[in-house]
Formats: structure tokens, C-alpha cells, sequence
């Protein structure tokens, strides 16, 4: 019982995640991977603080999460000045530059990890309390992100990332849009992380690399980009895939790498054969397909 | 009025638009032409601040024109129709009006689509499943919905079929005498241009070689040794 509601733990944390990445990469179109290293940033200072100068943890949790949104400038002031594949280039120089950091300073635990780190609750039902809590907060995640993607700001965000520059010329400040397109989503990433270092009182820095990333990379394009629902399925079942392979008995030699022909499998197939995710409706309705769109339009209309 | 003193922009070492200073009434017509590559459309988004590295000085109704700040040069009353990529093909075409407005009154919708019927019939439909020319006519609708006093439009007729871009060109005219909008045009379309703007600039490698009416550039009997 205890080991299903560990994976129920894991499933709400990474539908806030996959949920938050998507509101950057997804609507935002801003081609960031380094969402992991907020998930870390609110891990650490949330445990430091509690740790060290004995912060009662729910207020730890905010403070960290509140560090990893302030943080995010770390990567939306780039992405003022490069898009795309530079903007890649650029956010994984961030995460590999802040995961170092934590590798190499003694008080963050260095390579080894930061370990006893106080647990949000305790008592018999701790699990379970701590089940009911992250699928509350995951909940939210979901409705803030759709909320903030319905109406006339939406709107902005989907002509933002069709064109630029088009957006620009009608007096509409991009800047603006990223800016609190990453402060929203690295805040829930922050908010994410903090909440699973003081659940499983453990974190360390290889938890928060490049596979990290692809694995919130997969369950977004999986589950569908730009969708509401799209994250959550991507994250329920991309949590649940690698346990279910445990079950298969196989040596930890072919578990490992397993799981990341898994994640590339997934990605590529989506990219070719459902390019919408599992959740993406028909053209225009999310998935690569919205992020395409303007791509194929600019196409078309140049052929014409 | 647009006040251009000593304008030069460059693409790293290349100068695309080279020691050029004009000066134009809000309300012109103006067309600016030259082969490909002789700097027009750098030209033209130099008006608008879209251009980063530039030196000299860019002034609409004496306020300055900002290097790479296009949002808020748009705010001074100018409007910027870029050559491609000029409406959101994911939205509706309310939608896209919608962004366009959404700093505005509402009421600027209703005017849109008096001055462009067609969008009114086709305002549930995606942008990007519309006809080049309609696409067309959506962008300028997008322009005009910030209000601007001058709207400067980047090969509008570029990619359409003749009589599309007679279509176009005499809404231009429209708006230029119901709304006074001024019109500045980079355009290919030398002869179909010419019967719209009253003002022509000829540039090649990035300086003026002509500034004259354009039935002055008409009437050469050398004209097209001019591109």
C-alpha cells in the first residue's frame, strides 16, 4: 500500500510539472528544457531553509517556490533576445551551470545529496495525507494553467507564439508574456520540488539533469501540447510505465537505459504519427501541431 | 509628420540602408522601390524600430523612433503590416482582431469590418485557412485596429494574383481618403504601385536615387534600368 501511494505521490508531482512545462513550452512555445532546474531550486532552498534556519515547513514550501519564480529570470531574460534552438542552447547552459553549483558547495549536500530534510507530516496516514495534499495542489495546477490560457491573455500567448513579430506591430510586448509565462510555470516547478523534498526528506542533483527534462519533455508531447488535459495524462502514464517495467524482473544493467529508449521511442513516435499527443483534438486544437501551424502557414503562403 | 535624419542599418558588417535622411506629411502616399536587397523593407522597419543596429535618428510627431522596441513606436500612431507572417493562423479572424483591438475600444471591430466586409462573413473562420488576399486584408484590418495616423505596409501584394492585387491596392486607397491614414508601400509591383502613391523613392544599396512624384518616375523613359 505504502509503495502505491509513493507512485501516487510521484504522479502529482510530476502532473504539476509536466503541467507547468507545459505552459511554457506548450502555449508559450518557448523551447526552455531547463524546467528541472526550478523543480531543484525549490527542492534546495525549501529543505535548506527548514534545515538550517528552521523555517516551519509549509512556509519553507512557498518561500521555495517563490525563489525558483524570482529565479526564472535566469532563463526568460535569454529568451528575450534568443528563440529556438539558441534558447535551448541557452536554457541548458542555466540548468548544467546551476546544477554544478549545487555539485560543488558543501551546504547543499554536494553530489551526495541533501538528506534529512523534515517531512511535511507525519503519523500513520502520513502517505495518504500526503496523497490527498499533491492531488489537491496538482488539481489547481491544472485550472490555473487552463485558466490562464482561456480568454483574451490566452489569446496573446497562442499570437505570441505564432509570430513575434506580428504581435509586436500591433503594440503587444512579448516580453511581457514570457517574463510571467516563466515566473508561473518555474513558481509551480519550485512549488513541485519543495513539496517532494519534504515527502521523501531526500534530493540530489542527478535528479534534476538533462533526463529529467526529457522525461517532462516526453509526457508533454505524449499527452499533447497546448492541452489541458494533455500534461496530466503524459504524466500519469509516463510515471507509471517505468514502475510497471520493474515488474518485469529484468537486471538493473537493462532497466536503466530501458527507460530512456522508452522516452525517445515515445517522443518520436508522437512526432510522426500523432503529432497532437494523446489528448489533441483536431488542427489548431494543441499538440506540435498548434506550434507547427504557423510554420506550415508561412509555407503555403510563400508557395502561393 | 516622419523626420529621418543620417539613417544607417546595418546586418552585421553589412550596410543595408546607408546615410539616408527624409522627411514626410502623415497623410502621404508614398511608395518606396528598388531591386532585391537594396535595403527597402530594412528601410521600412526601420520606421517602426524593427531594425537593432541602426545609428542617426528616426522621429514620428517629434517623438523618437526606439531601435528594437516596435510595441511602443506602434502606441505613437504608426502602424506596420510585415510582408509575411502577418496574422495568427491559429485564431479566428475575431480573434486575431480581437488582439489587434484589445488595447482599444471595441468599437474599432465594428470598424474593421465596415471597411472590410468580407472579414465580417469570415470572422468565425481560422485565419490560416483563409486566400492570400484575404490574409491580406486581415493584416491591414489588424494595422488599422491600433489606430494608427500612418500605415506602413511591407510588399502587400506580394504572392497575389493580378486581380487580388487591384483588390488590395484600391482598399488602400480607401483608407488613405475615408480615414486619412497615410500609406507608405515597399513594393515589387512597380506600375501597379504607382497608380496608388503620389510620392516614389527609389533605393539601391541603400541610398535614395530617386525622390520625386511618382508620375516623375513614371514618365522615364529608362525606368526599369532604375531597379
Amino acid at each position: 500500500m505504502e509503495y502505491i501511494l509513493t507512485v501516487m505521490v510521484l504522479i502529482g508531482i510530476n502532473v504539476v510539472l509536466a503541467t507547468s512545462f507545459n505552459l511554457i513550452l506548450g502555449y508559450g512555445g518557448l523551447m526552455s528544457v531547463a524546467h528541472p532546474i526550478f523543480y531543484a531550486i525549490g527542492a534546495y532552498c525549501s529543505g535548506l531553509l527548514a534545515i538550517h534556519l528552521q523555517i516551519p515547513v509549509p512556509l519553507s514550501i512557498l518561500i521555495g517556490a517563490g525563489i525558483a519564480m524570482v529565479l526564472s529570470f535566469g532563463v526568460s531574460l535569454p529568451s528575450l533576445r534568443v528563440s529556438g534552438d539558441y534558447l535551448v542552447i541557452a536554457s541548458i547552459g542555466f540548468q548544467l551551470g546551476i546544477l554544478h553549483v549545487i555539485n560543488n558547495l558543501d551546504f547543499t549536500g554536494a553530489a551526495g545529496g541533501l538528506t534529512n530534510i523534515p517531512v511535511l507530516n507525519e503519523g500513520p496516514s502520513r502517505s495518504l495525507v500526503f496523497v490527498l495534499l499533491i492531488a489537491v495542489v496538482a488539481a489547481c495546477a491544472v485550472l490555473l494553467v487552463a485558466w490562464i490560457v482561456e480568454g483574451d491573455y490566452g489569446r496573446a500567448i497562442t499570437a505570441m507564439r505564432n509570430d513575434e513579430e506580428a504581435f509586436s506591430a500591433l503594440g503587444r510586448n512579448a516580453m511581457n508574456i514570457k517574463i510571467v509565462l516563466f515566473a508561473i510555470g518555474s513558481g509551480m516547478a519550485g512549488l513541485a520540488g519543495a513539496l517532494y523534498a519534504h515527502y521523501f526528506a531526500y534530493v540530489t542533483p542527478e535528479q534534476f539533469g538533462i533526463f529529467t527534462s526529457a522525461a517532462l519533455l516526453t509526457m508533454v508531447v505524449v499527452g499533447g501540447a497546448a492541452t489541458t488535459w494533455g500534461p496530466l495524462v503524459g504524466a500519469v502514464l509516463l510515471t507509471t510505465l517505468p514502475q510497471a517495467i520493474t515488474f518485469l524482473g529484468l537486471p538493473v544493467s537493462i532497466m536503466a537505459p530501458l527507460q530512456g529508449v522508452i522516452y525517445t521511442t515515445l517522443v518520436i513516435f508522437f512526432l510522426f504519427a500523432r503529432p497532437q499527443g494523446l489528448t489533441g483534438g483536431s488542427r489548431g486544437g494543441g499538440g506540435l501541431e498548434a506550434w507547427s501551424a504557423s510554420a506550415a502557414f508561412r509555407a503555403r503562403r510563400d508557395a502561393e | 509628420m516622419f523626420e529621418i535624419q543620417n539613417l544607417t542599418a546595418r546586418y552585421g558588417p553589412l550596410i543595408a540602408v546607408n546615410d539616408v535622411s527624409l522627411s514626410f506629411e502623415t497623410g502621404v502616399r508614398m511608395g518606396i522601390f528598388g531591386h532585391n536587397g537594396s535595403g527597402k523593407s530594412t528601410f521600412l522597419k526601420c520606421l517602426v524600430g524593427g531594425v537593432k543596429d541602426v545609428s542617426g535618428a528616426v522621429a514620428f510627431g517629434g517623438s523618437p523612433i526606439v531601435a528594437d522596441q516596435v510595441h511602443r513606436n506602434v502606441m505613437l500612431g504608426i502602424g506596420f503590416v510585415p510582408q509575411v507572417q502577418n496574422v495568427f493562423p491559429n485564431l479566428t479572424v475575431e480573434q486575431n482582431l480581437h488582439i489587434a483591438g484589445s488595447k482599444s475600444d471595441s468599437s474599432f471591430l465594428e470598424e474593421a469590418y465596415a471597411l472590410f466586409p468580407l472579414l465580417r462573413e469570415r470572422q468565425d473562420q481560422l485565419a490560416g485557412d483563409m486566400s492570400g488576399g484575404e490574409q491580406q486584408m486581415l493584416a491591414v484590418a489588424l494595422a488599422l485596429m491600433t489606430r494608427p495616423q500612418i500605415l506602413l505596409l511591407d510588399e502587400p501584394t506580394a504572392g497575389l494574383a493580378p486581380a487580388i492585387v487591384k483588390n488590395v491596392l484600391e482598399s488602400l486607397l480607401r483608407i488613405n481618403s475615408e480615414l486619412g491614414t497615410g500609406l507608405i508601400l515597399v513594393e515589387q509591383n512597380v506600375l501597379a504601385a504607382l497608380d496608388v502613391v503620389e510620392r516614389a523613392i527609389v533605393l539601391k544599396g541603400g541610398r535614395v536615387v530617386f525622390d520625386g512624384a511618382s508620375e516623375e518616375l513614371r514618365a522615364k523613359e529608362d525606368l526599369w534600368a532604375w531597379f
